[in-house]
């Protein structure tokens, strides 16, 4: 006979908080699908290596181009073989480097990625602040003023449905080429969802919610404050979330048609015309990575801190929560 | 006791655009300082309604409520527990305690110990750091109290406050109401369809009828406090309510 149980250890409710633990394949569970998908890929490449050759680059070669496109100058300057293989050049600028610290910087710096990249950079999330401004704005006018709902809606219902694309030649025309009309095209087209969705957070707020701030003889003012906006702030984050979404696709789309010379995809439609298929793809990567990021570094962190913190939003199951 | 809240001929028709709906017809209530009384009657026939217009959330149609005898104004203190949870997600259980007195312009230490004062008062103050939604629902509705209560209103406006919840914790919670309000002398106006509820808290009970809401009347209860829900009279003045409430055509 077992010796019945002497009850649960005893209960320490101030320990430290335990860090989950986190089996080496939770870690790599995200992974596997894209290893997946290259091993597929190659496969591809390799059936169709003859019929397209480069045109269907091997993963390797994908890869190497990304090396090749932010340490090119680099290793030119170096004096060393740009058609040397990856590992040569590598061991080159390690162990062999005839240039100084500031000189390298300086090379890394004409990386045409780099600049590909930092002028996307810019000017995406520059578009994407000045639409969440104004949609929030725009938005809150419309949930607490019946005049400016009676103007806006009717309007943004309209525009909303339309592609952002389709703006792009008028803009081109009305603006010129540059950078100015492709943060217009894209503060537009992230504009919309915005305001639609902070419109119907403000409208749709639990209403017992005012009447419990009014009960307790809140000014209009403060329950704005206090209770409409931190009571909205779930559809506020899930517009800006589709604004955001909306402002790659718009950005995409403007870049490309807007003749300017540097960002992601305006690079992708130059490369075209060389037929560069490799540095499409590593554009493509960059402009997923990027897309990535910005909404671990802009999104998560502010819904964790307010309205998962506050159970009005449940945390999403899965991994990532994608754009 | 002076009268507190006096309620005159008052009539509430909603005038929506399908249809007018008559919820209320010649309601008279002196309602005295300090009392405790209950609204009791099936369900359409008026109460909440009652408790919004005391509460200045709906129109008077016709009639007249004076509060110490000036006709009542939007923002006088009250304080309202609604049948919904109503607390604010986004804050925690002290800071929605403090709120009326944010409100108020109370000074923060000053209101963060009165808060904390209620939610020892509804035995929650080991859970001031918690945000509702990791609260229960009777620990809700108890923090919901202690907001209600916080910046000292002169009434206390509960509408099934523990409607939802289930039958121990609802009792648990009516001794909790009786004692804040023993301590606190407010006057309460509680609207439940828990008749035995009704007889255990109100010093008086108002019944209502619907089609229009009106009173069919008004029973004094004064069994002494504590009060023995099983004694026979208590269930007897239970069982005459219910009459009341029913066979009323
Ligand atoms: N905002 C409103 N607009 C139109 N009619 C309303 C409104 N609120 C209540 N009514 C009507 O007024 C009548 C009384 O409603 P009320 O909510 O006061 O009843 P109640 O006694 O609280 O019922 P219950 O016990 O179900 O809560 C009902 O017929 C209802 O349909
Ligand atoms: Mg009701």
């Amino acid at each position: 006979m077992a010796e019945a149980q002497a009850g649960p250890p005893p209960l320490n409710l101030d320990a430290p908080h335990k860090t989950p633990y986190v089996s080496i394949w939770m870690r790599i569970r995200p992974v596997y699908p894209f290893l997946l998908v290259i091993f597929i890929w190659q496969i591809t490449a390799w059936f169709l290596h003859d019929l397209m050759g480069d045109l269907f680059p091997y993963f390797g070669s994908i890869l190497f181009r990304g090396w090749e496109l932010i340490t090119g100058p680099l290793v030119k300057a170096m004096g060393v073989d740009v058609d040397t293989g990856f590992l040569t050049q590598l061991y080159a600028i390690i162990f062999k480097n005839p240039l100084g610290f500031i000189d390298q910087l300086k090379y890394l710096s004409d990386s045409p990625l780099l600049w590909h990249t930092l002028s996307t950079a810019w000017r995406l999330p520059f578009s994407f602040m000045i639409a969440s401004v104004i949609g929030v704005t725009v938005g809150i006018m419309m949930g607490r003023f019946a005049f400016w709902e009676g103007f806006f809606v009717p309007l943004l219902s309209v525009l909303l449905p339309i592609p952002a694309l389709a703006w792009t030649p008028i803009a081109v025309i009305w603006f010129g080429n540059g950078d100015q009309t492709v943060i217009l095209v894209t503060a537009f087209a992230s504009f919309l969802p915005i305001a639609m969705a902070v419109w119907t957070g403000v409208k749709t707020i639990n209403p017992v919610w005012i009447r419990a701030a009014q009960s307790m003889n809140a000014d209009k003012m403060t329950i704005f404050r206090t209770v409409v906006l931190p009571g909205s702030l779930p559809m506020i984050l899930s517009g800006m979330r589709i604004g955001l979404a909306r402002a790659w696709r718009a950005g995409v789309g403007a870049e490309a048609f807007a003749g300017i010379r540097w960002g992601l995809s305006a690079g992708i439609f130059d490369a075209q015309e060389y037929l560069d298929t490799a540095f499409m793809m590593v554009a493509i990567a960059v402009l997923g990575i990027f897309g990535y990021l910005l909404e671990k570094v802009l999104f998560q962190p502010i819904e964790t801190r307010t309205i998962i913190k506050w159970g009005m939003m449940e945390e999403m199951g899965g991994q990532d929560k994608k754009v | 006791m002076p009268t507190k809240i006096q309620i005159q001929n008052l009539r509430k028709v909603y005038d929506t655009p399908e249809r007018k709906v008559h919820a209320l017809e010649n309601v008279n209530i002196d309602i005295q300082d300090g009392e405790f009384i209950c609204l009791v009657g099936l369900s359409g026939c008026g109460k909440t309604t009652l408790l919004n217009i005391l509460a200045g959330f709906v129109e008077i149609t016709h009639g007249d409520v004076y509060m110490d005898g000036k006709p009542i104004t939007e923002d006088y203190d009250k304080g309202v527990v609604f049948q919904e949870y109503a607390l604010f997600p986004w804050l925690t259980a002290v800071q929605n305690v403090e709120y009326g007195m944010k409100i108020r312009n109370v000074p923060p230490d000053e209101r963060k110990r009165i808060a904390m004062e209620f939610l020892r008062l509804v035995r929650l103050e080991e859970f001031a750091d918690l945000f509702p939604h990791s609260l229960s629902g009777g620990m809700r509705q108890r923090v919901a109290v202690a907001r209600a209560l916080a910046f000292d209103p002169q009434v206390l406006l509960m509408d099934e406050p523990f409607g939802a919840l289930d039958a121990q914790t609802r009792e648990e919670l009516q001794d909790l109401t009786v004692d804040v309000w023993q301590k606190t002398k407010k006057t309460v106006i509680y609207v439940t369809h828990n008749l035995a509820e009704a007889v255990f808290l109100g010093n008086r009970v108002v019944v209502f009828i619907p089609n229009p809401g009106r009173i069919r009347e008004i029973l004094t209860i004064d069994f002494p406090r504590p009060r023995d829900a099983l004694a026979p009279e208590f269930i007897k003045t239970q069982r005459r309510i219910n009459e009341l409430i029913r066979d009323w055509k």
